[in-house]
């Protein structure tokens, strides 16, 4: 949120992408874009191909963005429901705790205090959330979505998307401070 | 805290991170936290907690996994590109001008070593005394500029791998954040290094050298002759204490104290009278001349953006100091420490 609001707002970064602005969005959307893409479609490559796609299009066709961010995440939404539609095949349900992500690597809490880098190891514990927690928290935190457009791009209610960000933030407030009132 | 109290924690972090957002709705949010405040002791450290996490959680680490991703794209976009004559003659007239340039700046390097770096034009801004200047840079950083301070920019910095910038006297910084592309401010001995934080550096000739963070990390290390010593690392209310024997870390209880001249204060905290005079002389516009060096004399006050006269008056008493001014120069005479 704040200063999130405005990244890639910029208005002038709209049809003529050169080479290098280009591979900056793309560094900007990836993380949540790539998370976004496989909650959609369940399947980390197919999430790879559409993200793709959703890429080379807008370079091929040189289309006008206004606001690339909510654009990217509706290309990714509609690219995922076609893709639904093509395959015909019902998508294999993988459980939350089964999608790639990174395993708690940074459970014992004494190891946490002698790590330096906090912003690292608190991604490392939002990253072990359930899948969709982590999503919204990464859609709120980092893209500077707002709650309303969090339930839209999700398909759930305000009210849950509320609920994810507050649990996950209990979850890290339990995870490290309860534990390490040193920690800071 | 629960589920339900970190609901209305974010609705307050969040409004009060999003300074654009309606007053109203800031405090209204800013009530709520009071009332909450004093239903406990504990929550203020809850609220610390919070305030913690909120602010640590507010960038990405680095990271490169896009980049293994995007290199399977990077081929396809160049498949492309037959197809697109005009974007064709493009690419080839780059290829073709970055190699000249290439070969250009080769020889050139060989030959004129030193011109080559000051090809890029620098944009200087000021502020003269007596007025505290807001500074916008390309890449939407916002620098409120004290007085009697300077901050120049490359021309081309929003496109730079890495955002220079170079500052004398005492500026706050609020960066816009771009893990990508890291801001670096050289300033007298030290340089600062950041992703998107805001904070406050002091560096103003002759005096130690101060930066304080109010949010997000800061690398802080010392430059002299450009050898750069080992960075230390500054998280919010800490700062970073830099003189020409070392450089130190100390926090602070109120980062905000640092940042309080962007609103015309002034605190001084077991400041120097020296340095006292010198901040009075920026602030209005003023010289003082005082008949004698009040070494090692240190002076603890705090003003709310009042005239020359109350300070002086403030001063008199406490330094029992007697002072006459004449236009825009004020003689101080006697004076004891306490």
């Amino acid at each position: 949120m704040g200063e999130n609001n405005t990244v890639g707002f910029n208005g002038d970064l709209v049809n003529n992408f050169d080479g290098k602005a280009f591979e900056d969005l793309y560094r900007r959307m990836y993380p949540t874009l790539k998370k976004y893409a496989i909650y959609l479609v369940k399947d980390v490559e197919e999430a790879q191909l559409i993200l793709n796609d959703v890429f080379i299009a807008i370079w091929k066709n040189e289309t006008r963005i206004s606001n690339e961010k909510a654009y990217l995440f509706r290309a990714v939404k509609n690219a995922s429901t076609n893709y639904h539609k093509v395959s015909r095949i019902s998508f294999l349900h993988i459980e939350e705790e089964e999608l790639p992500g990174i395993r708690d690597e940074t459970a014992d809490p004494a190891q946490l205090y002698l790590n330096k880098d906090r912003n690292r190891i608190l991604y490392k514990l939002i990253d072990q959330m359930p899948e969709r927690r982590r999503l919204v928290f990464y859609l709120y935190r980092i893209d500077g979505f707002s709650y309303k457009e969090i339930a839209a791009l999700l398909d759930i209610s305000v009210r849950t998307v509320e609920d994810h960000l507050a649990r996950g933030f209990l979850f890290l407030q339990e995870k490290i401070l309860k534990n390490e009132s040193e920690f800071r | 805290m629960d589920q339900e109290n970190w609901k209305f924690v974010i609705a307050y972090l969040a409004a009060k991170e999003n300074n654009s957002g309606d007053v109203q709705e800031i405090e209204r949010q800013e009530k709520k936290i009071q009332e909450w405040l004093s239903k406990d002791p504990g929550h203020q450290q809850e609220l610390e907690q919070a305030l913690w996490l909120w602010e640590n959680t507010s960038v990405l680490p680095e990271n490169e996994q896009w980049r293994e991703s995007f290199s399977t794209i990077q081929a396809s976009l160049i498949q492309e590109v037959p197809q697109k004559t005009i974007k064709f003659k493009f690419w080839l007239a780059a290829v073709a001008a970055i190699a000249a340039i290439t070969l250009f700046s080769l020889f050139y390097k060989v030959q004129q070593p030193v011109l080559q770096q000051t090809s890029i034009a620098w944009i200087t801004k000021s502020a003269s005394s007596g007025k505290i200047i807001n500074v916008i840079l390309p890449d939407s950083t916002q620098i409120w500029l004290n007085s009697g301070s300077s901050i120049s920019y490359p021309e081309n910095l929003r496109h730079a791998d890495l955002r220079t910038v170079r500052l004398k006297g005492e500026a706050f910084f609020k960066v816009k954040r771009d893990p990508a592309h890291p801001f670096v401010v050289y300033s007298l001995n030290i340089q600062t290094r950041v992703l998107g934080t805001s904070f406050n550096i002091r560096a103003w000739q002759g005096h130690q050298t101060e930066v304080t963070v109010l949010t997000g990390k800061v690398a802080v290390s010392r430059d002299s002759a450009g050898i750069q010593s080992a960075a230390i690392h500054l998280l919010p209310n800490q700062k970073a204490i830099a003189n020409p024997a070392k450089l130190q870390l100390e926090n602070v209880e109120d980062g905000r104290t640092a940042t309080s001249w962007t609103e015309g204060k002034m605190v001084f905290d077991q400041l120097p009278v020296k340095e006292v005079f010198e901040a009075l002389e920026r602030k209005y516009a003023v010289k003082v001349i005082a008949d004698q060096s009040f070494k090692d004399c240190k002076l603890t006050a705090k003003f709310n953006n009042v005239s020359l006269n109350e300070v002086l008056q403030t001063i008199q008493l406490s330094l029992d100091i007697h002072y006459t001014i004449n236009k825009q120069t004020i003689y101080i005479k006697g004076g004891k420490c306490n």
